[in-house]
């Protein structure tokens, strides 16, 4: 499987590391509700079809990136540079 | 009469002979020869013995579709087997043997299972194996006793032993269109795509281009097929964006368009160049792909279809095309379709005295009729081979009526005296890749096969690969799947023959009669073995394929997967769509292990090695791997035992000084406006208080609350900072961290970089290391006022500038000297000499863990994943004052309580050492273990203490101090009472180190 | 100056090695530059890192992914967003970055000692590298001058193709002898030179 690193361009999967589930947010850090923590923590969606998720280009610039990725197919429809997919984009 | 060569036609070299011998029997051939075409041309038939019948088996197949004639090439000691006869080049000197036979191929004393046959069916081993259900045998312990012989009666090649000192190599490879096959559809397509400019790389699995061009006797624009295959492979060759990969089997269709390959570089070679591989991996990324892989013929299933010297058709007429072999003199021809028809001519041309046809069909197309009568043969239409003879090999064939809508026979058997019998039960595309890539192969009903699925992935079949069998197709597709122009100005396409004998073949694939009809030759199944299989439950073509075993052979089924799926389609009254066949996953084909490892054979990981590495190998230090790193053990003075090294190490530091290379530790430079902030919110504690030069131990958490890593922090600057983690997570944590800046926090101007190989370090400690450190350090003074307890000074050693900090990990007075990594050895000769007459010895990892483990400080053992800062006794550092990673998940229900297990000292009470691992019991009976209260995490023998000490994991272990336990330790018999105690087992107040 | 230590060790064997052919496949050796330092600019500042670098060293680099460029005694590349690893001959060129590089551009870290400089020269360089590393070397997919970060087998490399058929490679010092050991097995097939 190839993933098209925005920086680096299409590289094998072995560069990467998945860095998980892009579609958790992260409590304000002050926060001390548990509930919103341990949905963060521990829950994860299982979609068979299209997933958000990050990964880091560890074995080249090392970016994270916002990958949408189908499950089914491993059919890659989008990536972007973790810091430019905007703000809560998969915290 | 025996298969032999003729005397010309072919495209073997006749002027140069080659040597080899088989069965320890010495032969010739010719370059061009395969191992198959070469024994055949010296009249040889039996290859080998069945796989649990241990009948004769001759050749089937011309090709990588062989199913029986498997052999083992030897090189020297070094044998490989299971290896298809007719993909063997032969070379000067090859050596190969037959297999599953005892004690000779002719002479076989495990032929006796033959008339076992009925009681050897599907499943038998199972079922006879399964044992008693009660008793010393019970269940599958009988099965394990007999397995040991069933195995040696039943199977395929002997592995080898020897060491296998071949190279191995693998390559990566980049284009816009990879072409699988270099028939007449694939190098149509190579052409195509690049007269447009595109990067192509062509893959054949035979030593030459060309495919069923090189023998089908052909004309293609106006030449001889395989001069023109010839002429075409030789212009792509002389092209410089294109590739040309002869000997090579593309075996896998991975995501992206990613393929595998496999280069035999040198097996057809008596020895391989220096530094040259054997086998080449091929990882090739594609633009797109293009499958011109060609179609398999198959056999059909009949009692006796196994014997030597029943062949595909298409088979016979390669031996005779391109090998300049006849297979025999009087040869049947046995088909439910046309194509078998084209191989008469080439019969006839290879000086076959008779030939007969018989064919399932009553009527025929006028081209068959025309081909028969032009051969002059017997034609015997609506009639079926029913049975052969001839031991070991064929001498007649049984041919009976035959009525193709019923699939009946009758009337009386007629016998026909041959030495050959050609089959043909019509062709299946090879899709395999396609299949891998994803998605249903599709039933064709005029072929009466499996075509390719709708691509999910970039590639294309052209010409046989997609169904589509003739010459003109193959040449038509190619040429358009390589994007060639199609306009009505465009250059015409290479003129081929019209094709007229395609295989549209009769909807039979078995011949019911008495008598041992073979599906799949490899593993000996038959007709009855996939009916039984059927009666047994096994509805599912997947689970029908486990149980019989059918196509799981080294030949995957190439030739036995329709024959199989029809006759489960019949016994269950399914056509063969709704019973569907098996998805193919990679390797089409045997791949060597070697080519997959490549250069990672023997060589499992690099090794990181510090500044240091060789003054210690030097020393006589016994290295033990870290992680990738290696680090020395112990510096073992002869005559020592492991624990005599590490005592005299230990004490030499504690009464002395020693020195230890910490330059595994991680250390990431923390640059940047926001680097304070950021380790705020990443360390329990305060760092953007620190002052400059001056260093803090800092504890991490992850996410959920429980201890990630911990290390010392160094400010070098108002936003520097530079960060030590442990040897282990040094790569963890800065995934970590760059996580965080990345995904969480990427407003904050933080650049993190691994600065673990910029720095030598060493660990300076003990009663006499200031002294030591003061005689060689210039630039600065070491004394308590300018270098108190965890600070920071900047000073050169040997004309090297280094930077020391004052922090211990031992408990002793200890300082650690960081220099540039190419300066390492040099400062640190420099602190060795400055350090003699102080009584200075270089200590290793035991000696390290030692002096750790009497302090009481934790490292990866306890810091386990499991652990939180609370269990370690490190609370005090958790800031109450902000928040930060893991902060608000750490004080989580069962994160703390009375009940967690929590560090503490072990002191062994019957003089013998403790060992890591060791649980942890309130009372010991090796018989009835109690209740687990935890586990020792680290032991020693504690040279200040005189006594064998450890670390532990307690349940409450902070109540229980200065209590009696047990440690309980069944697998290495260790059982002994203990106390435990503060895991502060040395200087708690801790005045050496502040001195 | 005390010169920096080769972590090559005894796998350096200069000398002529692997298959005998009339050609040397490729060439290898070990550069030892004075300099080696990563320049990492905030997002927004590339382009004055970039221009405080053609102040300082004379090197102009493209405002590409990768882009760089490479003289004799010099080179430079980007090797990540915003972060160029820039080599000198010339010992110290971290203090000249240190001194002149203002904190609202970005950051300078030193990696002289850090990184390992290795070269691979020759007709056979790009096959030899391509038994390695999973990237096109092909000069259409990678032009001179031009850098990549990838991996080997653990093995975090850094490199830039220096000429037409001339690789620097940059990998951490650590791995530098069983990196050095692995390409030399590699150009083994081709026949190499060590110098």
């Amino acid at each position: 499987m190839l993933i098209t690193c925005p920086y680096c361009g299409p590289r094998d999967v072995s560069e990467f590391t998945y860095q998980g589930d892009g579609n958790r947010t992260r409590p304000d850090p002050d926060s001390t509700d548990l509930g919103a923590w341990n949905r963060y923590v521990y829950d994860r969606v299982n979609i068979a079809g299209e997933h958000n998720e990050i990964w880091q280009h560890s074995g080249g610039c090392r970016m994270h990136i916002a990958i949408t990725r189908s499950t089914t197919t491993h059919k890659i429809s989008s990536v972007r540079a973790m810091r430019d997919a905007g703000p809560g984009a998969g915290q | 009469m025996k298969p032999q060569r003729t005397g010309i036609g072919g495209k073997i070299h006749r002027a140069r002979t080659i040597r080899f011998s088989f069965d320890g029997t010495s032969y010739e051939g010719h370059p061009g020869d395969t191992l198959a075409s070469a024994l055949l041309a010296n009249g040889i038939v039996l290859f080998g013995r069945s796989f649990k019948y241990h009948r004769p088996r001759g050749v089937v197949s011309a090709g990588i579709d062989e199913p029986n004639a498997l052999v083992t090439v030897l090189r020297g000691d070094v044998r490989e087997p299971n290896i298809p006869a007719t993909t063997i080049e032969i070379f000067d000197g090859l050596v190969a043997v037959s297999q599953n036979r005892f004690p000779s191929l002719a002479f076989d004393l495990n032929a006796i299972n033959q008339l076992g046959g009925k009681l050897l069916g599907a499943g038998f081993y199972y079922k006879t194996f399964m044992g008693p259900v009660i008793g010393p045998l019970r269940g599958t312990r009988f099965w394990m006793f007999c397995e040991h012989f069933i195995r040696r009666a039943a199977g395929l090649g002997r592995a080898g032993e020897a060491h296998d000192t071949a190279r191995y190599e693998r390559v990566n490879a980049f284009c816009d269109v990879l072409i699988v096959g270099g028939g007449p559809a694939g190098l149509m397509a190579a052409r195509a795509a690049a007269e447009k400019g595109d990067r192509v790389i062509l893959a054949e699995f035979d030593p030459t281009f060309g495919g069923s061009a090189k023998w089908s006797g052909e004309t293609i624009d106006g030449q001889p097929a395989d001069i023109w295959t010839q002429f075409v492979a030789d212009d792509l060759r002389s092209m410089p964006n294109v590739t040309l990969l002869p000997r090579t089997l593309v075996w896998g269709y991975y995501d992206s368009d990613t393929m595998a390959a496999l280069e035999r570089v040198s097996d057809h070679k008596v020895k391989a160049e220096t530094g040259e591989p054997r086998h080449r991996s091929w990882t090739i990324r594609a633009g797109r792909v293009i499958l011109a892989t060609g179609a398999l013929e198959r056999p059909i299933v009949f009692p006796g279809n196994d014997r030597p010297g029943v062949m595909l058709a298409s088979a016979a007429q390669r031996y005779a095309g391109e090998y300049g072999i006849t297979v025999g003199s009087r040869v049947a021809v046995f088909t439910n379709n046309d194509s078998a028809y084209t191989a008469l001519a080439a019969m006839k041309a290879a000086e076959c005295s008779s030939l007969v046809v018989v064919d399932v069909r009553s009527q025929i197309s006028p081209a068959a009729r025309a081909a028969a009568s032009h051969a002059g043969v017997e034609l015997l239409l609506g009639q079926a081979v029913v049975g052969t003879r001839g031991y070991p090999s064929l001498s007649s064939i049984k041919v009976q009526r035959f009525d193709p809508s019923s699939l009946t026979t009758s009337g009386v058997a007629r016998s026909i005296s041959v030495d050959a019998l050609l089959v043909s039960g019509g062709w299946s595309p090879t899709l395999h890749l396609a299949s891998q890539a994803g998605g249903r192969p599709v039933w064709d009903e005029e072929i009466q096969a499996f075509t390719p699925p709708q691509p999910l992935q970039n590639w294309m079949a052209a010409g046989a690969a997609r169904g589509a069998f003739s010459t003109a197709e193959a040449v038509a597709e190619g040429y358009a799947a390589g994007g060639g122009e199609t306009a009505d100005d465009a250059e015409p396409l290479p003129e081929t023959e019209p094709t007229i004998l395609l295989s549209k073949p009769a909807r039979v694939f078995e011949i019911k009669a008495k008598g041992k009809a073979f599906v799949d030759f490899q593993h000996d199944v038959t007709a009855d073995d996939v009916r039984l299989a059927h009666q047994e439950g096994f509805v599912s073509v997947e689970h029908l394929k486990r149980y019989t075993t059918l196509g799981m052979g080294t030949d995957q089924g190439k030739t036995s997967n329709v024959p199989g799926l029809a006759i489960m389609a019949e016994v269950s009254g399914r056509q063969i769509p709704e019973v569907g066949t098996t998805r193919f996953r990679p390797p089409y084909a045997p791949v060597s292990i070697g080519a997959l490892a490549a250069e990672r054979f023997g060589d499992l990981k690099p090794e990181r090695l510090t500044p240091m590495h060789d003054w210690h190998v030097e020393q006589g230090a016994e290295m033990m791997p870290a992680g990738l790193w290696f680090r020395p053990r112990i510096y073992a003075q002869p005559g020592e035992t492991i624990e005599q090294s590490y005592v005299r190490e230990t004490r030499a530091a504690r009464n002395e000084a020693g020195i230890v290379d910490v330059s595994t530790l991680g250390k990431i430079a923390v640059q940047g406006p926001d680097a304070a902030l950021f380790l705020d919110r990443v360390y329990t504690n305060t760092f953007s208080t620190l002052p400059i030069n001056k260093a803090r131990y800092g504890l991490m958490l992850r996410e959920d609350g429980f201890v990630l890593d911990d290390g010392t922090t160094w400010r070098l600057g108002q936003n520097e900072f530079l960060m030590t983690t442990t040897t282990a997570n040094a790569g963890k944590v800065m995934q970590h961290l760059e996580y965080l800046l990345d995904v969480i926090w990427p407003d904050l101007k933080v650049h993190l970089t691994s600065v673990t190989d910029q720095w030598a370090g060493a660990a300076i400690g003990g009663p006499r290391a200031r002294e030591i450190l003061s005689t060689c350090v210039q630039g600065t003074k070491v004394d308590n006022a300018t270098l108190p307890f965890m600070g920071i000074v900047h000073g050169t050693i040997a004309q090297v500038p280094v930077m020391i900090c004052r922090l211990s990990f031992s408990g002793e007075m200890a300082f650690e000297v960081y220099c540039g990594a190419g300066h390492g050895q040099h400062v640190w000769n420099a602190l060795l000499s400055a350090g003699q007459g102080f009584g200075l010895v270089a200590y290793g990892m035991e000696a390290l863990g030692t002096m750790r483990i009497e302090k009481g400080h934790v490292t990866g053992a306890e810091i386990d994943g499991r652990t939180t800062a609370r269990d370690l006794h490190l609370d005090w550092m958790l800031s109450k004052k902000k928040s930060f990673v893991g902060s608000a998940m750490m004080d989580r229900e069962g994160l703390s309580g009375p009940d967690r297990l929590q560090l503490v000292g072990l002191v062994s009470l019957d003089g013998r050492a403790l060992s890591g691992g060791a649980h942890i019991v309130e009372h010991v009976d090796p018989e009835a273990p109690s209740h687990s209260l935890g586990h020792v995490t680290a032991a020693c023998y504690s040279p200040s203490l005189g006594k064998y000490i450890g670390l532990a994991l307690v349940s409450g272990g902070k109540g229980r101090r200065e209590t009696r336990a047990f440690v309980s330790d069944p697998l290495r018999n260790r059982f002994g009472p203990v106390e435990i105690v503060s895991h502060h087992m040395f200087d708690p107040q801790g005045t050496r180190m502040h001195g | 100056m005390v010169e920096q230590l080769s972590p090559l060790g005894a796998a350096y064997r200069p000398g002529r090695h692997g298959r005998v052919n009339d050609t040397v496949g490729a060439t290898l050796s070990e550069r030892q530059p004075g300099s080696i330092v990563q320049l990492a600019a905030w997002s927004g500042q590339e382009d004055a890192m970039r221009a405080l670098i053609k102040d300082i060293s004379g090197l102009e680099l493209p405002a590409t992914s990768g882009g760089g460029t490479a003289e004799p005694a010099k080179a430079a590349f980007g090797i990540a967003p915003g972060k160029v690893l820039l080599i000198d001959d010339t010992d110290g060129i971290f203090a000249d970055y240190s001194a002149a590089l203002p904190e609202n551009i970005g950051v300078v870290t030193d990696l002289s000692h850090g990184r390992s400089a290795i070269r691979i020269v020759g007709p056979s360089a790009e096959w030899v590298l391509s038994k390695l590393f999973a990237i096109d070397f092909t000069s259409g997919a990678f032009p001179v001058g031009a850098g990549r970060s990838t991996t080997h087998h653990d093995i975090f490399t850094q490199m830039q193709r220096s000429g037409e058929d001339q690789f620097d490679l940059y990998v951490f010092r650590s791995f530098a002898r069983s990196f050095w050991q692995t390409l030399c097995h590699a150009a083994g097939e081709v026949g190499y030179e060590v110098i």
